[in-house]
């Protein structure tokens, strides 16, 4: 399973690459803004793309718009893991095309459960 | 002036689910204070909000405390934190600012909060207006003093609850 991490803090980065090596999955790439992350998923896709909101130049949100209206990534699973947890930024997200949503803190165990809920979605 | 004791509930709360969560490191809450910090901090991360209410979220910590999350966020050594501590440091003050704001949005119309600011130093004070209600809460972390403060802008005398 190849994974894409998108996210302007490397903190926040390592903390999901490391959470995902733990649960098992070892092929992780990181982008540092929702630019970044398009340039890279047109480069070379993958399975999941796991995103941060906030960023600087293009913020999750607009980087899950440009997902899915790019014919050769619109059908890439999105995990958004944001600190934004209002029913409305919900809402949001999954207008633009996130497919799950994760509200840090976030344990190990619930980033599994939102994989393998948007892999069966 | 002081905070409502509620939101100050809120806030340890808030900051005990960050670090229980993220950092597997159990903090022990002491009494909420209005002075100074008993010790200087090195580290000061601010994370602003604004909506419902307006004011900062401000976590201080020593250097040593900060190296210690920083590499339990990281899961390297202490001896290895090169660099990441203010990154780390507005992470962190970014997850209990959010944390905050959720909890209250769940009461109360939402309020927005800032991308974090870290500064990082061993001779400087922060200052504020004489204006704001501000309470800051005591933590001890294996051993190492922290503390996350609130702070209020004074426009919403009458509307604290």
């Amino acid at each position: 399973m190849r994974f894409l991490v998108v996210d302007d803090s490397s903190t926040m980065r390592r903390i999901i690459i490391n959470t995902l090596n733990k649960l098992g999955y070892t092929e992780c790439r990181e982008a540092g803004n929702g630019r970044e992350g398009l340039d890279a998923l047109t480069a070379n896709p993958v399975d999941i793309v796991i995103t941060d909101w906030n960023m600087p130049e293009m913020s999750g949100v607009e980087f899950a718009r440009a997902v899915r209206a790019n014919d050769a990534t619109k059908a890439v699973p999105i995990l958004m893991v944001t600190t934004n947890a209002a029913e409305g930024d919900i809402v949001e997200a999954l207008k633009a095309g996130v497919s799950n949503y994760v509200v840090k803190p976030f344990t190990p165990a619930t980033i599994k459960e939102k994989i393998e809920a948007v892999l069966k979605a | 002036m002081s905070v409502p004791q509620s939101l100050l509930t809120t806030l340890v709360s808030a900051t005990e689910e960050v670090f229980d969560t993220m950092l597997a490191l159990p903090l022990q809450a002491r009494a909420p204070v209005n002075g100074p910090l008993e010790v200087p901090a090195n580290v000061v991360a601010t994370v602003a909000f604004a909506g419902h209410r307006r004011g900062l979220v401000v976590v201080y910590s020593s250097l040593a405390a900060a190296r210690q999350i920083t590499s339990s966020m990281l899961g390297i050594p202490v001896h290895e934190v090169n660099g990441e501590v203010p990154d780390a440091m507005g992470e962190i003050a970014n997850m209990v600012a959010g944390t905050f704001r959720n909890r209250l949005a769940a009461v109360e119309p939402s309020s927005d909060i800032s991308v974090p600011t870290v500064t990082i130093g061993t001779d400087f004070s922060t200052l504020y207006s004489s204006a704001v209600f501000r309470s800051r809460c005591p933590f001890d972390m294996q051993g190492e003093p922290l503390s996350v403060e609130l702070i209020l802008t004074g426009d919403q005398v009458g509307g604290l609850k």
